[in-house]
């Protein structure tokens, strides 16, 4: 069966990307001033703010542990964010299992032995979706967090991944993620070159996620690369010496 | 040279134990936003986790029947043990104290509270407290010296400004804190101080400096002072 609209077409996808291509990617941090730490992304179409809280007292006080850090991670798509209607606003079905996968990725990385019996909460609010918001929104918490001054193993990233039309492409955007035949979220620790994050949709062979993984890593990198640069200009950016900082 | 450093970034080869480090394969690696100098690395953000012996400026936050819980800017709490008080608190009462024991879960022992009266607080990040101080405290100072006000640095990153030109004092630390990862801060808050009088029409030396002080201010600022 011929589909009337392919999504690559000459080794090029819908947009003009090629295989690996993300697409433009920035990141602003500190953008919220009662957050202890905060981060904007804007990926392709994706929008997401980040918020990062904490350590501070834990909430209710039973939920605390004498040995390490509790981690909050609530990521919630606005009502307005998607082509579909996504009814009320507040995290969904879908939302809670982000935020939960999410909570695990910074459990893994957040040094939280280091502050007993306090609590950290993580908030990523998607303000505009355009397949991929779960790795956006990871990729902002990370900046968020290192912004709060929160101790980290590592500055954390990711990609999503997936095959369309038989190819392997890195960063899907909508289309392809509802048309491909599968899709892979990835968030890595480039240190340790760990996977803290892998969720998959639709069936690969061995050998494709082995080649899915090189990209993914490969893909982080350029990725860090605009997550330090946020930082850096937080700090040392053409504004840094403005009144109203 | 100062090189700025992201978390997961290696700082030495070596294994080396220090704020905003953490040691993996006797590799020293940063866990915070810091600023690496020739050989010391420093934070530039984080929260306060209490240390014994530090000067802290805390609001009581509870009172109990074996004393009181008192916010001191940090996720944890400090507390006044009632055998150690001769005066009672009210909430919501601004204290400064001295950190006398911290536990194992980071809970602060406070003794030698003394009231704060009238005033003014700012806080700014604790670990920008060592620049508001300065070597050998000079930028306390140099703002004492400036403003005509009294400074007093809680370590926990609350600053208590009382007297003088508290305005400018406020927002020269305010400044301070912004700016303390710039090269050259000392001069440009001196500069900033004097272009501040300049506009106002005065000279500093004239209209501030301590010993120009009445007497009465500067005992009461014995007593207040820790």
């Amino acid at each position: 069966m011929e589909k009337e609209k392919k999504l690559i077409v000459d080794g090029k996808r819908a947009d003009g990307r090629g295989m690996e291509d993300l697409r433009p990617l920035s990141i602003k941090a500190g953008v919220l001033k009662r957050a202890d730490g905060s981060a904007l992304i804007e990926w392709g179409r994706n929008k997401v703010l980040a918020a990062a809280y904490g350590p501070r007292e834990v909430f209710p006080k039973h939920l605390s542990n004498v040995h390490k850090a509790i981690i909050n991670c609530r990521y919630a798509m606005a009502p307005f964010s998607s082509i579909e209607e996504h009814g009320r606003s507040g995290p969904n079905r879908r939302a809670i299992e982000i935020g939960k996968v999410a909570k695990h990725v910074f459990e893994n990385i957040v040094l939280t032995k280091q502050f007993p019996k306090t609590q950290i909460d993580i908030s990523m609010e998607v303000l505009q979706s355009d397949g991929g918001t779960r790795v956006a929104g990871i990729t902002a918490a990370s900046v968020a967090l290192a912004d709060a001054g929160i101790p980290m193993k590592d500055l954390v990233q990711g990609v999503s991944l997936g095959r369309v039309e038989g190819q392997l492409v890195a960063d899907l955007d909508k289309y392809e993620d509802n048309q491909g035949e599968a899709d892979v979220p990835l968030i890595v620790s480039l240190r340790s070159r760990e996977i803290l994050l892998f969720q998959q949709d639709g069936m690969l062979t061995k050998e494709e996620l082995a080649r899915m993984f090189e990209m993914g890593f490969k893909g982080a990198e350029a990725v860090r690369a605009v997550q330090v640069q946020a930082l850096k200009d937080r700090y040392y950016g053409p504004h840094e010496l403005n009144e109203d900082g | 040279m100062k090189d700025f450093i992201v978390p997961g970034e290696v700082l030495y080869a070596e294994p080396r134990r220090f704020d905003g480090s953490f040691v993996e394969d006797n590799q020293t690696f940063s866990s915070v936003l810091s600023v690496k100098y020739d050989d010391k690395v420093v934070p530039l953000k984080g929260k306060y986790t209490p240390v014994v012996s530090d000067y802290v400026i805390g609001v009581i936050k509870e009172e109990r029947f074996s004393g009181y819980e008192i916010d001191i800017n940090s996720p944890y709490e400090g507390t006044l043990s009632s055998r150690d008080l001769r005066e009672s608190f009210e909430v919501g009462q601004v204290v400064s104290a001295v950190i006398r024991a911290v536990d194992e879960v980071n809970e602060a022992l406070l003794v030698e509270p003394r009231k704060l009266w009238g005033g003014h607080i700012v806080e700014v990040e604790s670990v920008k407290i060592p620049r508001v101080i300065g070597r050998n405290n000079s930028m306390v100072m140099m703002l004492e010296q400036y403003t005509g006000s009294r400074i007093f640095v809680g370590k926990n990153g609350r600053i208590y400004v009382k007297g003088g030109n508290a305005a400018l004092a406020l927002l020269a630390i305010l400044k301070i804190a912004k700016e303390a990862h710039v090269h050259g801060l000392t001069d440009r808050v001196k500069a900033f101080l004097e272009e501040e009088y300049r506009k106002a029409g005065k000279t500093p030396s004239a209209s501030s400096s301590l010993l120009s002080e009445p007497a009465e201010a500067r005992e009461e600022r014995d007593e207040s002072m820790p």
